[in-house]
């Protein structure tokens, strides 16, 4: 059985949400559940933490159990002992009001320097992580950058000849949430319909 | 009476490398303690080339994108065209036809060929030999009028679309590729001979900055600098992608992990990757560019004077976009630096809602300390270039 | 004919071997045919700065012998690729330690402007961090179109350089801005 199987199997037997999109196993744990679940996937065999994505599901247009997900991608990679190439992609749930979860560096060293870049990015503070401190954007930069309600900070352009452009209005039909310019709403935004 | 000798005291000295420097492959910070000349502890302080890419990418169309994806990694720039293509065409489920597939191999070897090029120039130069920089720089020149020939551009090409490419090689390309190619592993021996082997390089590079497997792996290093300590990960290998399981080519593996293991096995790599580039040109067949389904291929250029359908789905895939149905998708690829893939979530709309880029360097970075500790400050100079990284990969 | 005495000695004279100058220009020549930059590469400009100097597009005909990885031993800062907010005080200090006189190339489209990075981690201007004497476009701009810069600057420092109204521009940009 391969540990992808293994990790289904497990999941599915603890009763985790599992789903496979476009050739990706999703495992969604629950905040309580996490920190054991990430250490029996490790006991597995997947040696290797790829990504820490962090996901700010505000805007989406389908309701989501929380604000935040924090998605892992665990891989037993192959060409090391017995890896066999398995990959999967546990989630977990964050929510908006206490945004805290477990770090797992003590599983993974590899995952020091992404949780900090999904602490600076989102603010989503990792408990037992060794040195957590911002680490793209400058030290006086308040704010966390990633995150839907905090915008892009663009500065409008103003042209020689005096005309005066708002790069935010100039794109706001394709977002969908205002007509912009050329009042073309595009895109389904939140429940918009055809 | 002989004077007792007295306890030395030691201190150590915390000296920055800061981020205007030549040696650091660009704008990286290093806080090195140091106990004299031996490093004890390596602090990389990172950002200084953030630009919110993952945040612009989520206010332009899937399209508009492809301009923001080559100016992460600007050494190997196609592959991150081809790894942002591979992922939105897996949410839209489009096909890239096989003429397509062959030449974004052939782009993607050539753009990885300039990319060690700059690697052997650079970290050579940073070791003190200067004469390789100007040697493989014309290399790199002859590489990049070829890609000049085909996308208009010498690296950021802007030359792939979602469902193939933008427009047909023209007819000196293949010529001229040939007679690069005739030449080429000449070269790459003219570069082996210039510096394996010298005693200074040797002095230099052997048995400096050992990171073991264990240790690697744990630390998500990927690349060639894992394939230095002996781990066969390669992502063309182990999870093959645009046809890269029907090319016959070899993965070089190192054996101890050294500076010089890391070194050495990109110049075998340059040597695989011409390997594959003759391959695919004797399977280039003729054939269409594109994935011709219109609702989010672009129509062929020609057909824009006569056909008004053609300048309506243009008009339209040009200003609105099109529509990527809802999910989630990744596919790892191979950089030059390692592993690299778009994690790109889609919420139905024509923008991206969440781009993540993750990409090698970021990560393999975090091995420098390991493998730095232990050493003299001058060997971390030559173990920073052997990593090979980018620090438009790192920050974003 | 139309020359007047002094004219014609003048040019006996050259053709004797003997150079008439004045000390300005002697200064500015020597200035301009021996600019050398300072290491500020940033991004993927930099790698077309780097071209520049190989052995295709050999900057250092023109002067730029080498790179010098000392600001205090530099001439010009060509300032290659997108400068981020968290680098801006890192490069104001580079300057700052730069000996006068000192120019300043802005060296691409994000340099100079921001470029396709509208947002809020990249300076929308180098020029309003450090006073910059040549602007060049491109993305990233070619090694010729570099070189051409370089030789822009040289024309500048030697004061032959003048703006569309046919005003003179200052040979050297810091010195003619206040409060820099």
């Amino acid at each position: 059985m391969t540990r992808r199987e293994k990790a289904r199997a497990y999941a599915k037997e603890r009763g985790f949400v599992v789903y496979e999109a476009h050739d990706l196993l999703h495992i969604e744990l629950p905040l309580a559940d996490f920190r054991e679940a990430m250490a029996a996937f490790k006991e597995m065999g997947f040696n290797y933490l790829a990504d820490v994505i962090g996901i700010d599901y505000l805007e989406y247009p389908e309701e989501k159990p929380e604000r935040f997900a924090v998605v892992y991608e665990l891989v037993s990679l192959p060409g090391y002992k017995d890896g066999d190439g398995s990959r999967i992609y546990p989630r977990v749930w964050v929510p908006e009001k206490n945004p805290r979860l477990p770090s797992v560096t003590d599983l993974w060293p590899s995952a020091n320097f992404p949780e900090r870049e999904v602490f600076d990015l989102f603010g989503l503070v990792f408990e037992g992580h060794p040195d957590l401190r911002k680490i793209l954007t400058p030290d006086d930069y308040e704010g966390h950058p990633l995150r839907k309600d905090h915008p892009l900070g663009e500065t409008p352009t103003l042209f020689k000849d005096g005309r005066y452009i708002n790069p935010e209005q100039f794109r706001a039909g394709l977002k969908g949430k205002d007509k912009g310019l050329t009042g073309w709403r595009g895109g389904r935004r939140k429940g918009e319909r055809r | 009476m002989k004077p007792e000798p007295k306890e030395l005291r030691v201190e150590e000295m915390i000296l920055n490398m800061g981020p205007q420097h030549p040696s650091t492959h660009g704008v990286l910070r290093l806080v090195v303690t140091l106990y004299g000349e031996e490093v004890a502890d390596v602090v990389p302080h990172i950002g200084y080339l953030h630009t919110g890419f993952e945040k612009v990418m989520e206010n332009r169309t899937y399209h508009q994108n492809i301009t923001f994806t080559p100016r992460m990694d600007y050494l190997h720039s196609f592959a991150h065209d081809l790894a942002y293509a591979l992922s939105v065409e897996k949410l839209l489920g489009a096909e890239v036809p096989e003429r397509a597939r062959v030449i974004r191999v052939i782009l993607n070897e050539l753009s990885r060929i300039a990319s060690h090029l700059i690697f052997v120039a650079t970290g050579l130069l940073d070791l003190g030999a200067m004469t390789p920089y100007f040697y493989a720089f014309r290399e790199r020149e002859t590489i990049l009028d070829l890609f000049e020939w085909v996308t208009g551009q010498r690296f950021h090409h802007n030359y792939i679309r979602i469902g193939g490419l933008k427009e047909d090689l023209p007819e000196e390309f293949v010529p001229e590729l040939e007679k690069f190619l005739a030449t080429f592993d000449h070269r790459v021996d003219d570069y082996q001979n210039l510096f394996v082997g010298s005693p200074i390089f040797e002095g230099r590079a052997r048995g400096v900055g050992v990171v073991p497997p264990e240790v690697a792996i744990a630390h998500g290093l990927t690349g060639g600098s894992l394939r230095a300590s002996g781990v066969n990960y390669d992502v063309r290998k182990a999870y093959p992608y645009c046809g890269y399981e029907t090319y016959d080519f070899e993965v070089p593996l190192g054996k101890n992990g050294d500076t010089w293991d890391r070194m050495v096995i990109r110049l075998e790599e340059m040597r695989q990757s011409a390997r594959i580039v003759r391959q695919a040109l004797e399977r280039l067949e003729p054939g269409p560019i594109r994935d011709p389904n219109p609702q989010f291929s672009f129509p062929d250029k020609k057909l824009l004077d006569r056909s008004m359908e053609a300048l309506i789905y243009h008009f339209k895939l040009a200003t609105e976009g099109f529509e990527v149905p809802p999910g989630e998708a990744y596919v790892p690829t191979e950089s030059a630096r390692g592993e690299l893939g778009y994690y790109i979530v889609a919420d139905g709309g024509s923008l991206p809602y969440r781009v993540k880029v993750r990409t090698p360097s970021f990560f393999n970075l975090q091995s420098l300390p390991h493998a730095a500790r232990g050493h003299f400050f001058q060997d971390l100079v030559a173990i920073l270039a052997s990593f090979d990284p980018v620090l438009g990969d790192v920050d974003r | 004919m139309g020359l007047d005495a002094y004219e014609r000695d003048f040019r006996e004279l050259e053709k004797e071997g003997i150079l008439f100058t004045t000390l300005e220009k002697l200064i500015a020549w020597g200035r301009s045919n021996s600019l050398w930059p300072v290491t500020f590469g940033l991004a993927c400009c930099a790698i077309e700065m780097m071209a520049s100097t190989d052995a295709r597009h050999d900057l250092s005909r023109f002067g730029s012998e080498v790179f010098r990885a000392s600001p205090r031993q530099a001439d010009v800062m060509i300032v290659a690729g997108r400068l981020s907010k968290k680098m801006a005080p890192v490069m104001r200090r580079v300057y700052d330690q730069m000996a006068d006189p000192k120019w300043v190339i802005s060296m691409g489209a994000c340099a100079s402007s921001g470029g396709m990075f509208n947002n809020y981690a990249i300076v929308q201007s180098v020029d309003s961090v450090v006073p910059v004497d040549v602007f060049v476009p491109g993305c990233p701009p070619r090694p010729e179109a570099l070189i051409y810069a370089v030789m822009q600057l040289q024309k500048k420092i030697r004061g032959q350089a003048y703006d569309e109204g046919g005003r003179k521009l200052p040979p050297v940009e810091a010195w003619a801005r206040e409060g820099l």
